[in-house]
């Protein structure tokens, strides 16, 4: 098979079927935005890099996880991407230094998250839907999203009741995808 | 880790952002893919969220290439339970895909075909019990004789995981047309699982085919001979399952038209018995 002429879905099934050429079309494809997200999540390459392994290693092992139906091989590998990032940023060593100075981050986190947010996206039609957005609805996503903090965690940074953050990060969410499928952005990495 | 309080829909549709962004603690998560299994609806907006999460986290660039050298040297890490999974999926009918040789079928596509397809008893059973008759059965344990077939380089890391693994057997089929002779044309590897593969690499091995024939394997289960699929032109070396069949006894490999067939007229190439 012609790997680089192959949609994403097909490559899967030929991940399956333990096809490595495939699955080295994938990282070549998808492998810069995976790593990326967990360099930009994790701040630091050791744990990103390793991030980035086990995501593409996942899909060796269970290519079946993957659901062209539910959405883009690339949304899939990146949300696998930060579940896994968020994961590190949890771990209880992290949550601890977290917690010692949460007091002093709570300060400067919209400024160092919105610094890297703006720095590394690339996509300039969703920078500008992300800057459409009104602060009240971006912030708690980009906290969430790029800070790794639970939506409770994001309530209390903002001083905001976690009802209305949990509503703040789907309303915002829902505004954000409207807003860029009025300019014509389509889902990342839908394949050939 | 807390266990929530069972949350209505309407609680966790407000949720369901928070959860696309990995921003709910693991109890929480669980009980929403508790729901979302049953509710098409979130779901599909939980793929919208991550769709737009995706578009967010978007920086593109080029890969770092050492970081792919290694993943691929990690490749061989592979358990046999998720081999098993795959090669459930191998059973259709293929031509070489396996190997990467043919087309790839999309994913609901491969699921919609026909796992197996049934063929008459009376070929394959008669000829492997004449086999079993005149040549006897040869079958080997692999223990130390697996080394070499492991360190064939068209073998994935999975593939290699699945032959190291215990109880794995090899059947080494012989020509029904030739009694005696000492080449064989191909080996069958079968794991305790139910993954096998066929391994033709010797040079005097089942030889190429035209392109309009294929290479078929059967299995003779109970009184039922079933296609274990198509092994294209030229196959080096094949998986298939028999995951879903067990207790299959005989092997057998007939020479067909491309795409295989129903019921095989033909005599078979190469016969081999499993031991009981």
């Amino acid at each position: 098979m012609d790997v680089e002429q192959s949609s994403d879905a097909n490559l899967v099934v030929a991940v399956g079927r333990w096809y490595e050429p495939a699955l080295a079309e994938v990282y070549r494809r998808h492998g810069g935005a995976v790593h990326a997200l967990a360099r930009r999540i994790l701040r630091s390459d050791p744990p990103a890099e390793e991030v980035t392994q086990e995501v593409f290693l996942d899909l060796w092992r269970n290519p079946e996880k993957f659901d062209a139906q539910r959405g883009t091989l690339r949304s899939f590998l990146l949300a696998r991407t930060h579940g896994k990032s968020v994961d590190v940023v949890r771990s209880e060593e992290a949550r601890k230094r977290r917690e010692e100075r949460t007091t002093r981050e709570t300060a400067t986190a919209a400024y160092d998250i919105d610094r890297e947010v703006w720095d590394m996206t690339v996509a300039e039609q969703v920078k500008d839907a992300l800057g459409a957005l009104p602060d009240d609805l971006r912030r708690p996503i980009e906290l969430a999203y790029f800070g790794g903090r639970t939506y409770q965690e994001v309530a209390v940074m903002l001083d905001q009741p976690e009802g209305t953050i949990k509503s703040r990060i789907r309303s915002g969410l829902g505004r954000l995808r409207v807003t860029l499928m009025e300019r014509g952005v389509e889902p990342a990495g839908a394949g050939l | 880790m807390t266990v929530p309080a069972p949350l209505s829909h309407a609680e966790i549709e407000e949720l369901l952002g928070a959860y696309a962004l990995d921003a709910v603690d693991p109890g929480t998560a669980a009980v929403v893919e508790e729901h979302l299994d049953g509710c098409v609806r979130c779901a599909a907006e939980v793929a919208q969220h991550h769709e737009v999460a995706g578009l967010m986290a978007n920086s593109g660039g080029a890969p770092p290439t050492a970081l792919w050298d290694g993943i691929a040297g990690r490749l061989g890490g592979t358990s046999d339970d998720s081999w098993d999974r795959l090669a459930a999926r191998l059973d259709v009918p293929d031509d070489g895909a396996a190997r990467g040789g043919g087309d790839v079928v999309p994913l609901d596509q491969s699921r919609r075909r026909s796992r197996r397809v049934t063929a008459g008893a009376g070929l394959v059973a008669a000829a492997a019990a004449a086999v079993a008759l005149t040549l006897g059965v040869q079958v080997d344990h692999l223990h130390s004789q697996v080394s070499a077939l492991q360190a064939a380089p068209q073998l994935s890391g999975a593939e290699r995981a699945a032959l190291a693994a215990r109880g794995t057997e090899r059947i080494t089929l012989t020509d029904p047309s030739r009694p005696g002779a000492h080449a064989t044309p191909a080996t069958i590897v079968l794991t305790a699982s139910g993954t096998g593969f066929v391994v033709n690499d010797r040079g005097d091995g089942l030889a190429p085919l035209a392109s309009d024939r294929t290479y078929q394997l059967w299995g003779v289960v109970g009184s039922r001979t079933i296609s274990l699929g198509l092994l294209g032109t030229h196959p080096g070396i094949v998986p298939f399952s028999v995951a879903g069949s067990p207790g299959v006894t005989t092997f057998a490999i007939t020479d067909e038209v491309a795409g295989g067939v129903v019921k095989s007229a033909n005599q078979p190439v190469a016969v081999g018995t499993v031991q009981v």
